[in-house]
C-alpha cells in the first residue's frame, strides 16, 4: 500500500533524525571534556551524517544514519595551570565544540523531524479519510 | 432502507461469483480476499487474521519499547499500522453485512 510506504519512509527519516541528535547532544555534553592524561587531545567533535538507502522491497529510498565522522580542526586552549592535565606550559586543550554550530544543527534535526511528523499525519489522515468512505 | 433493483441484482450477481471461484478452487481456505475465499466468513476470517496479525506486531514492540528495546518511532509506527487495518476490517465488515442484509430484505 503507497500510504503504508510513505509511513514507513518518514519513520526512517524520524529514526535519522533522533541519531543525529544523539550526535549532537554527545558534542553539547562534552563541549568541556578535556583530556585524561596531560597534555593529551580532548574530546573531539562528531559530525552526524545522514544517508539515503534504496529499499528494494517497498520501491523507495529509506533514509540511513551515516557513520559519523569527526571533526579534524584545532582545538582550543586556555591558561589554566592549576588544571591536572594542563601541559608544562600550563595551557589545557578544549574540545573543537562550537555551542551555536550545534544548537543550529540541533534546530535543523528538529525541523526535518517536524516536516516527517507532517507527513506521517498527512498519510495517515488520507489513509482513514480514504477508508471512512466506506462507513 | 430503499435498495435499487438494479444494485440489489448486481450484488447479488457479485455474490454468486465469488460462491462460484470458490467452489472451481475446491477447499475454501482462509487467506487473501479473493484468492480461493469460497464464502463471506471465511473472507472476514482471513481479513480478521491479518488484522489480528498486525495489532499483535503492535503489541509486540510496545512490549519492547517497554523493556527498553525498540525505538518510540517503530512502537509508534507499528500500532499505527494497527489501528489503520482494524480500522479497515471492520469498515469492510460492516458495509458488507449492511449489503447482506439489504438482499435479506429484498420483497420476493
Amino acid at each position: 500500500m503507497d500510504f503504508t510506504t510513505s509511513l514507513i519512509v518518514a519513520a526512517s527519516g524520524m529514526r535519522a533524525q533522533s541519531d543525529r541528535m544523539k550526535i549532537i547532544a554527545e558534542n553539547i555534553a562534552n563541549a568541556n571534556s578535556t583530556s585524561t592524561t596531560p597534555g593529551g587531545d580532548p574530546y573531539r567533535r562528531k559530525i552526524a551524517t545522514v544517508n539515503s538507502e534504496f529499499d528494494r522491497e517497498l520501491n523507495a529510498n529509506l533514509v540511513t544514519p551515516g557513520k559519523p565522522a569527526t571533526d579534524m580542526s584545532d582545538f582550543t586552549t586556555r591558561y589554566d595551570p592549576g588544571n591536572p592535565n594542563a601541559d608544562a606550559k600550563g595551557y589545557v586543550k578544549l574540545p573543537n565544540v562550537n555551542a551555536l554550530v550545534e544548537i543550529m544543527d540541533m534546530r535543523e534535526a528538529q525541523r526535518s523531524y517536524e516536516a516527517d511528523l507532517t507527513v506521517m499525519d498527512a498519510s495517515k489522515t488520507m489513509l482513514s479519510r480514504t477508508v471512512d468512505l466506506l462507513k | 432502507m430503499a435498495v435499487l433493483p438494479a444494485a440489489a441484482a448486481a450484488a447479488y450477481q457479485a455474490v454468486a461469483n465469488i460462491g462460484g471461484a470458490g467452489a472451481a478452487g475446491g477447499a475454501t481456505t482462509s487467506g487473501a480476499i479473493g484468492a480461493g475465499a469460497g464464502d463471506f466468513s471465511s473472507f472476514l476470517q482471513g481479513a480478521l487474521k491479518d488484522g489480528i496479525g498486525t495489532m499483535k506486531q503492535g503489541e509486540t514492540m510496545a512490549a519492547r519499547q517497554v523493556a527498553g528495546q525498540a525505538n518510540v518511532v517503530d512502537v509508534v509506527n507499528a500500532v499505527n499500522q494497527a489501528e489503520i487495518t482494524l480500522d479497515t476490517v471492520v469498515a469492510v465488515r460492516d458495509k458488507v453485512v449492511a449489503a447482506y442484509q439489504s438482499i435479506m430484505n429484498m420483497p420476493i
